[in-house]
């Protein structure tokens, strides 16, 4: 094989998932009636940006040989804590600042704080007690999920104040700004893991965690801060959904976290760790989306989306799998 | 011998019960090979890995340069100025060549004060360092999971050669590597120690610490069995110390 085209085919390996995304698109367009419009391709990209920025959180986490099952019920807890701050009915506090604008960033910090502090009790705790990611984040998905219920007492926030709400409504380019927010964090985020010596190193802890600590990388602290930045990012989910629902109920998000692990396998991310890419991570997010909007277009039952998705991370392993063979014979 | 580099006073090491280290005392000069011999389970990996900072001793203690020295992490020996090829490859091999070789020492430059990953310069180092010891890999850009053994342990030992430091560690260096490889691998610590380098060899094989080492020492049973000059023991003689038929501390058999 000349290296041109090894190239070529090295590319569309490493690309794989974005090249199935046009592809089930292209096939949407032309079966599914009225799948072909603009406002459907802003639409996948607006319903994907809560799951979308979860993922981003989970992914870097795995990619750094961990886990983190929390996220889910993180992103509860920091919708539910902007709800009850900021709603004005329900269990809503509806707590007013002057200017109006500031209730942005202070609920923004509520929600990121939230999330980081949860990030950082599990990240010690895996760090220090050398136990399991996958039981130490099974634990916080139970507990922080409980303490939503508890400091809701079940019950619901609704109309959070109309300046946090703006972002939902505001457009840009035919987008909200909520999808802008999702898109600038996987530009972000694809930037910190592909530029900076922070995101080689959490892919090479990934990799080889003995090796890396070996080599004088302090593999504890950059695993502490993927905690943490997983448990804020997820707070930043919440801080999003909250705004999409204009508040928050004690069950908001269920099942979030499936999803975000859907996308991050079918975005090739290596449970193992070590290997993927956040931007593969985003084609996973939206691959989900486009398929759940041609479901909701099909007048087909909803509950085949959940058939679907797993269906779509049995068959993302086993691209997988296919693509480790086709790379073993290119080297 | 010249001033010496590093020098380890009664280093002992336990795990409950068992003492894998009964007590070590020796000491390498700067420009020094030393020969680390003993047979499986004599303590030989142990104790590099107390020096270079992986495990912590149960007591003795360790002068480097003069001073008092505990590394508690690899990272503390690195900056002390300790390089390690350890046994089992420390190699992450999800990525490429470059990452590798620039592991925890990536070379940046500041965007808006954020380091980013300056690949080029990286790339540049890395070939040119390879080039010059020899080794051939196609591209610096696979991952290293596609590379051989043997171009994994070059990368190893490459690594080492150009980063240097003021010791080197070498446990087992040349497991995976050819015949040709080895020589080549040879002289390279020989390069490395006439750098003023001090250089601690393990291995198994007598010719090669022949070879190349300026002492060799044997340990026994978690303690030195011999530490003899090169050039006044023989193969034989030290096969005695290793097996234990020669007393504890004995001299040149002739």
């Amino acid at each position: 094989m000349n290296p041109r085209s090894r190239k070529a085919l090295e590319f569309v390996l490493d690309n794989l998932v974005w090249f199935m995304l046009v592809f089930v698109l292209i096939v949407f367009s032309i079966f599914v009636p009225n799948y072909f419009q603009l406002g459907i391709f802003a639409n996948i990209i607006e319903a994907s940006s809560v799951l979308g920025v979860m993922s981003i959180g989970l992914a870097l986490v795995i990619i750094a040989g961990h886990m983190d099952l929390s996220v889910e019920s993180v992103a509860a807890l920091s919708a539910m804590t902007v709800g009850i701050l900021f709603c004005s009915s329900g269990i809503g506090l509806g707590i007013q600042l002057s200017p109006q604008w500031l209730m942005v960033p202070v609920s923004l910090l509520a929600a990121l704080a939230v999330g980081g502090i949860v990030g950082a009790l599990n990240g010690f705790l895996v760090v220090k007690l050398k136990m399991s990611a996958f039981i130490i984040t099974l634990a916080s998905y139970i507990w922080v999920r409980g303490l939503v219920l508890v400091i809701s007492g079940g019950r619901s926030a609704q109309d959070l104040a109309p300046s946090i709400r703006w972002f939902a409504i505001q457009r840009l380019i035919g987008l909200p700004l909520t999808a802008w927010i999702a898109i600038s964090c996987f530009v972000i985020s694809s930037l910190v893991m592909a530029k900076t010596p922070f995101g080689r190193h959490l892919m090479m802890i990934g990799g080889n965690e003995t090796a890396t600590f070996r080599a004088g990388i302090r593999v504890n602290r950059n695993l502490v801060i993927a905690f943490v930045l997983a448990g804020a990012i997820a707070g930043l989910a919440g801080w999003l959904l909250a705004i999409r629902t204009s508040g928050a109920t004690a069950n908001l998000g269920t099942g979030l976290l499936f999803n975000a692990f859907a996308a991050v396998v079918i975005g090739g991310v290596s449970l193992k760790g070590g290997v993927g890419t956040l931007p593969g991570v985003y084609a996973g997010v939206l691959l989900l989306s486009s398929i759940n909007t041609a479901i909701n277009l099909m007048g087909l039952p909803a509950n085949f989306t959940q058939v679907i998705h797993g269906l779509l991370v049995l068959a993302a392993v086993l691209l997988d799998a296919f693509k480790q063979t086709i790379r073993q014979r290119l080297a | 011998m010249t001033e010496p580099l590093l020098v380890l006073e009664n280093v002992t090491k336990n795990y409950g019960a068992i003492q894998a280290l009964r007590g070590i005392s020796f000491s390498i000069g700067k420009g020094e090979v030393v020969a680390l011999l003993g047979d499986n389970g004599a303590g030989k990996s142990t104790l590099v890995k107390i020096i270079a900072g992986g495990l912590e001793p149960s007591s003795g203690r360790m002068l480097f340069e003069g001073k008092e020295f505990l590394a508690k992490t690899p990272a503390e020996a690195k900056a002390a100025g300790i390089e390690t090829v350890y046994q089992d490859l420390s190699l992450c091999t999800n990525v490429d060549v470059v990452a590798n070789f620039f592991m925890g020492r990536e070379i940046t430059r500041k965007v808006l004060g954020i380091p980013i990953l300056d690949e080029r310069a990286m790339e540049a180092v890395v070939g040119k360092a390879l080039a010059s010891a020899g080794t051939r890999i196609p591209s610096l850009r696979t991952n290293v999971e596609h590379l051989s053994g043997g171009q994994r342990q070059a990368i190893e030992l490459n690594r080492f050669v150009h980063w240097g430091g003021k010791l080197v560690l070498l446990d087992e260096p040349f497991a995976a590597l050819g015949v040709e490889q080895t020589r080549r691998g040879l002289e390279m610590i020989r390069q490395v120690a006439n750098q003023g380098i001090g250089v601690v060899i393990i291995t198994h094989i007598m010719q090669q610490a022949f070879q190349v080492a300026d002492r060799i020492v044997v340990i026994r049973q978690g303690v030195v069995a011999g530490d003899v000059a090169r050039n006044k023991t023989s193969p034989d003689a030290v096969i005695n110390m290793i097996t234990g038929e020669t007393l504890a501390g004995a001299g040149p058999a002739g």
